[in-house]
């Protein structure tokens, strides 16, 4: 495949490396598919049973919806590029001396390689719990929804790449990022929606999370894929759009901050 | 191996784990109480899920909290003791069982019991605070609730060593280990009431999730010896499929002849 522009040529190679390397075991890929069904099937017993105690519709949102949105919501979830734990073994282990002398740019090498890890995951984990919850129940609530997901699905990547990319680069600093991993994850959980859409907050913590950036990376690629036409859409977007910038600005300062502060030693 | 001296070996690698973490000692106590804030931080989607729906099919927020106590205890025991349960699938399939092979001690709990997660004492704390948190802290069901997690451990340890075990057939387990890993956690985690069908089938038996939350947390509140004899069958039958699966595996084992230094 001819790649217009040169200089990325090497960033499709790393892709595309990347990409067949996480093709070598495929069963054990397979367990991610795993991984998401099993969810879908927990989600699908919880809210079953929640809904025959609260009626058909909660906040707008009926069982199908809010199986759909989980679903989505997951997808993002098990996707997401694992850059922080690999940067912050990088910096540990003395590797990353190698990587930074390579005839690449650091962070668009790693924007690479994660796309071609995760490429595959993106497809199985949305084809498994697509399937899922379609035999769960039925069919996606809007077709608009899954076009918009064709959309979504990248930003929400990228957002999560630009969070985990930072807490990776933390490693320059601090000497071991696992805690603010943690964090991270379990802000992506709760405050992010995964595990419940925000649909169900109480309305001051409903308000305040959305604007948060772990909600603009699975809320609203879930939200818009059930409601793409809803009451609050283009602000959905508008934030999310503006974290990309505000993110993506914050790793570029951070990368630089952290080049000044590295000392490597050995040769 | 008898069992004094399997103890005694055990006893021996648990020391070592401990002075070894404690050289890092803040890295170690920043895990424990990470993790520790961790657990309370994932509790709040319970929170929020009950201002909002205030019951399950007869289950409060003191009901799951128990169970993600129970479940949280389990899981902490099961790391902090036997920490390379939940990388066994990656241990065997880049060869580093050659080191647990070339010494004169059983391989299996040798290579588990190696590595501890110190994280895993920070669940452990978090299980017996909830414990407090819920009003049930007589010795009678601080011993039910330790007996439990303890057992939900051993239920967690064989079952994980078993999928962990298939890398010797499958080459590389360790995304399945994670996933089945996660299965366990959440539908352990998860009010059993919820499940019903083949799901509560599938929870007592290809993925035995109840053995480690639902069953060990009903010995504290509505002890019965007859759920306490299944506990403790289900704990035996999951270890010794684990044993009996990972030395069969060993037949089929293959070194990847890679130059390890151990300090």
């Amino acid at each position: 495949m001819a790649v217009p522009w040169a200089p990325a040529r090497k960033y499709v190679a790393v892709s595309r490396i990347q990409l067949r390397a996480s093709l070598v075991y495929p069963l054990d890929a397979a367990g991610r598919a795993i991984s998401i069904v099993l969810f879908v099937v927990v989600f699908l017993n919880l809210w079953r049973a929640t809904y025959q105690g609260a009626g058909r519709s909660v906040a707008g949102l009926g069982l199908r919806d809010v199986v759909w949105y989980l679903a989505v919501a997951e997808v993002v979830m098990l996707s997401q590029p694992r850059t922080a734990a690999l940067l912050a073994q990088s910096v540990k282990d003395g590797s990353i001396a190698y990587q930074l002398a390579r005839p690449y740019r650091f962070l668009l090498f790693h924007l690479a390689a994660r796309l071609g890890d995760t490429l595959p995951l993106v497809m199985l984990t949305l084809a498994a719990g697509g399937a899922a919850a379609w035999l769960a129940v039925g069919a996606p609530p809007t077709w608009w929804g899954v076009a918009l997901l064709a959309v979504e699905l990248p930003m929400a990547w990228l957002l999560n790449f630009l969070m985990s990319t930072a807490i990776g680069l933390l490693a320059f600093s601090v000497e071991d990022t696992t805690a603010f991993e943690w964090i991270y994850n379990k802000l992506m959980l709760v405050v992010g929606g995964v595990l419940i859409p925000l649909d169900f907050f109480p309305g001051w913590l409903r308000g305040a999370a959305t604007l948060l950036p772990f909600a603009s990376a699975t809320y609203t690629p879930a939200h818009l894929f059930v409601r793409p036409g809803g009451q609050g859409a283009l602000e959905l977007l508008a934030v999310q759009a503006a974290w990309i910038v505000v993110l993506g600005s914050a790793l570029w300062a951070l990368y630089r901050r952290g080049m000044r502060r590295l000392v490597v030693n050995g040769g | 191996m008898s069992w004094a001296r399997g103890a005694r070996f055990l006893l021996a690698v648990w020391r070592a784990n401990l002075l070894s973490a404690m050289e890092y000692r803040v890295s170690f106590l920043a895990q424990v109480a990470g993790m520790f804030l961790n657990d309370a931080a994932l509790f709040g989607f319970w929170t929020i899920y009950f201002q909002r729906f205030h019951e399950v099919r007869g289950w409060r927020l003191a009901d799951v909290l128990l169970l993600f106590g129970t479940v949280a205890a389990g899981f902490g025991c099961a790391t902090y003791l036997f920490g390379n349960v939940l990388r066994l699938a990656t241990v065997i399939a880049e060869g580093e069982l050659d080191y647990y092979l070339s010494l004169p001690r059983p391989a299996l709990l040798h290579a588990l019991a190696s590595r501890s997660v110190p994280s895993g004492l920070g669940d452990l704390l978090f299980g017996f605070a909830t414990l407090a948190a819920v009003g049930a802290a007589t010795p009678g069901e601080a011993a039910r609730f330790a007996l439990g997690a303890a057992l939900g451990a051993a239920v967690f340890v064989g079952f994980l060593v078993v999928v962990g075990s298939l890398s010797f057939w499958i080459g590389d387990a360790t995304l399945l280990s994670g996933a089945v890993t996660q299965g366990m956690i959440m539908f352990s985690t998860y009010p059993f009431a919820v499940f019903d069908g083949w799901t509560r089938l599938l929870l007592f038996s290809l993925l035995p999730a109840a053995f480690v939350g639902a069953v060990p947390a009903s010995l504290v509140r509505s002890f019965t010896w007859q759920s306490l004899g299944e506990l403790g069958l289900a704990a035996a039958l999951s270890l010794a499929a684990g044993t009996a699966l990972f030395q069969r595996g060993l037949a089929r084992y293959q070194s990847g002849s890679a130059m390890q230094a151990r300090v």
